[in-house]
């Protein structure tokens, strides 16, 4: 419907414009303006959204932890390296079936993987590599070393304005 | 169904069958030679147009190695795909029925046996569905796919009221899920697409300067289903109470029943194109819990997902673990699993020699199998490109065509053995699925393999032999244990694996030097032993239940 008005709006702004303007007309520039806000909103909001899906898993992976429920902290440390579950996958997957990228330059230099939105290839490999010591450890020196990885990559990861 | 607690220990009949002698040679030659054409398998197996402009033509498709007949040899039903022309349907290809003749030279008897389904299909899965002790079938299509009950003589009833998946499935395996005695059923799905956008499709993705076809990416996922057993061949869709929903809704292709963790269920691990594999444990009862991603089986040791497509399982180092190998596409290599127990995985491609044999090619299906009897499991893999327009840029990822890949298993890994071994290994088609079995009863491992818009090659085996072999048919056992000579063996039973394809389920060994077996313990879910001593060589084992 958005979009439809817009259209509207647009065509009948460009009935208004004399034949000889040089200024594109102020009612089209502001809706390009607020449909700018809304573009932009949007993406802020797709990065919130994917930090709080982070933050539970961090802070869930941390209950685990505090809980002694190892493997569980494992888990959720895997899954916040895959940044979310199968069923949010299959929401990125559908996004890149649309085309959407959020991180399309970083994907083209190879520091992200299609449609990840705030976890890197590299710290994706910290990640997995600190949930696997996690599983394997059988002492609690391993446990907290394996905790202070995940802690220190998923501050870095989480640290934006 | 069936309560657990009825489920005991019938009967154990150890029936000694000497197919074969052992050469007593210390084997260290793998040699394949191609018997298709002598052998009677030549129908083509189609998959699409020549230029594949929709994905679905890509996929090819399975076969399986079981003794429909009971006649103590194993028969290979190919499953078969359509020929097109433009937006023509030409040819509406039928699945094949090879029955054996006794002496690894088959007649094609699926009409006959009511097996010649003219489907779109691509996979197959083997098991007993309807609990009569007879192996049936089940075919994955593009479109609705096909339940054959098999009557015990010769023939199969079409089951009209078959469980089926819309869209393209891919792979499937029959197998206990609930531990009821059952045969239950996953059915793995890769899209959800019509025939007239097949007919349609146009190549719409640049790749290396060429039009090629679209997808993943860009295409609409279809779910993989689960369907319990009710007894009788009658099924019912459980897929969520079971645990076993597709929540990413990716795209799958081969899938395997085992027991990957020691606690005698079997769990499910699904191969996933261009998306994290699928691990699923199972809790016993039949209610599974998705823990790919946490076991590390589901991305590779970069933390990347794959493109997974086949997969082939066994036990590299007899810790009674198995370890899985799963098929990617061409330039990434395939990645060995290996596990440490607790269904935690760790990436061993790099360290068991795998990287660089695997990584330029584009595989599919694939088998662990001790092929020269030395006691160490082999590895073959089955390779084609997806698009046939590699062919103009052979430098970016080889053919179209290219060669399958043959891998000996040694102390510290695999080398690879392809150049050296035969004319089989130098057959040069894009293969899909394939499966292993001794189709000439001799007492070594062959393969069949598919072939996209050809007909299948049958490697026979004819490796320089390292010593002995037993091979145990007990449809039940989870897993058998084997001692002898001081050394310790374990294979496991592998429902589905390779490529949408279903291998003979009994479980081989070869045994080295050793002439005698000095133990051989099976495991049976729950955690049943049947343990046999002071076995000969050479032979075939029956065990039931």
């Amino acid at each position: 419907m958005r979009i439809r008005s817009f259209v509207t709006m647009l065509a009948v702004a460009c009935l208004a414009i004399p034949v000889a303007a040089q200024q594109t007309p102020p009612p089209t520039v502001a809706a390009y303006d607020a449909l700018a806000d809304t573009i932009l909103a949007v993406r802020r909001a797709e990065l919130r959204l994917v930090a709080s899906l982070l933050d539970a898993h961090r802070g869930a992976a941390e209950a685990r932890m505090k809980g002694g429920d190892w493997q569980g902290a494992a888990g959720e440390i895997a899954l916040f390296a895959n940044e979310g579950d199968n069923a949010v996958g299959g929401v990125r997957k559908r996004l890149l079936e649309g085309g959407h990228h959020f991180n399309a330059e970083g994907e083209k230099q190879g520091a992200f993987e299609a449609g990840y939105v705030i976890v890197t290839r590299a710290a994706k490999e910290k990640l997995l590599a600190a949930s696997a010591a996690m599983r394997q450890a059988t002492s609690d020196d391993a446990r907290r070393a394996a905790w202070a990885d995940f802690e220190r990559t998923s501050a870095e990861l989480l640290a934006f304005d | 169904m069936r309560p657990a607690s009825r489920r005991r220990l019938l009967a154990l009949a150890a029936l000694g069958a000497a197919l074969a002698p052992a050469a007593d040679a210390a084997g260290d030659g793998l040699r394949f030679v191609d018997r298709a054409a002598e052998a009677g398998l030549v129908a083509p197996v189609w998959c699409g147009r020549p230029e594949k402009p929709h994905i679905l033509e890509s996929g090819g498709s399975g076969m399986a190695l079981f003794d429909f007949d009971r006649d103590g040899d194993l028969d290979v039903y190919v499953v078969n795909g359509w020929r097109l022309a433009g937006r023509e349907v030409v040819e509406r290809g039928r699945n094949a029925l090879y029955s054996n003749r006794g002496d690894g030279t088959f007649d094609e008897v699926a009409a006959r046996g009511g097996v010649d389904d003219d489907g779109w299909g691509t996979g197959v899965a083997v098991g007993d569905a309807d609990d009569d002790g007879e192996p049936d079938l089940y075919v994955t299509n593009f479109g609705r796919d096909v339940l054959y009950l098999n009557r015990g003589d010769g023939t199969f009833a079409r089951r009209d009221d078959a469980p089926s998946v819309d869209g393209w499935s891919t792979g499937a395996v029959l197998f206990d899920a609930d531990g009821d005695g059952d045969a239950d059923l996953y059915v793995a799905a890769y899209i959800d697409c019509t025939l007239d956008e097949v007919l349609a499709a146009a190549p719409a993705l640049r790749w290396h300067g060429r039009q090629v076809m679209l997808g993943p990416f860009g295409l609409e996922g279809e779910a993989n289903r689960y369907f319990e057993n009710l007894g009788a061949g009658r099924f019912a869709e459980r897929t969520r109470e079971a645990g076993l929903a597709d929540a990413g809704l990716f795209y799958s292709f081969g899938v395997a029943a085992l027991d990957l963790d020691g606690d005698r269920d079997l769990d499910l691990y699904v191969a996933n194109d261009s998306n994290p594999n699928y691990l699923y444990e199972n809790d016993g009862a039949g209610r599974f819990r998705e823990v790919g991603l946490w076991s590390g089986a589901a991305l590779d040791r970069r933390g990347n997902a794959q493109a997974g497509m086949g997969l082939a399982a066994g036990d590299l180092d007899a810790d009674g673990l198995a370890e899985l190998f799963v098929t990617n596409f061409h330039t990434d290599a395939s990645t060995l699993y290996r596990n440490l127990g607790d269904l935690l995985f760790a990436d061993a491609t790099e360290s068991l020699g795998l990287v660089e044999p695997t990584y330029a090619p584009l595989s599919w299906g694939a088998s662990l199998s001790d092929f020269d009897l030395d006691g160490r499991l082999d590895l073959f893999v089955a390779n084609g490109h997806i698009y046939p327009q590699a062919d103009e840029v052979p430098e970016v990822s080889g053919t179209y065509r290219q060669r399958n890949l043959l891998l000996r298993g040694g102390e510290a890994g695999f080398t690879e053995v392809t150049d050296e071994a035969g004319a089989g290994l130098a057959v040069v088609e894009s293969s899909r699925g394939t499966a292993t079995g001794d189709v000439d009863g001799d007492g070594d491992l062959d393969l069949v393999v598919s072939n996209v818009d050809a007909p299948p090659t049958l490697l026979v085996n004819e490796s320089e032999r390292a010593g002995g072999w037993l091979a145990v048919d007990a449809p039940q056992a989870l897993l058998a244990t084997v001692e002898t000579g001081g050394r310790r063996l374990v294979r496991h039973r592998v429902a589905g694996g390779s490529y949408v394809s279903a291998s003979d389920d009994r479980l081989h060994f070869g045994l080295g030097p050793a002439r005698r077996v000095e133990r051989l313990q099976l495991l049976f879910p729950g955690g049943e032993r049947v343990e046999l001593r002071d076995l000969p060589v050479d032979r075939l084992l029956v065990v039931r239940r």
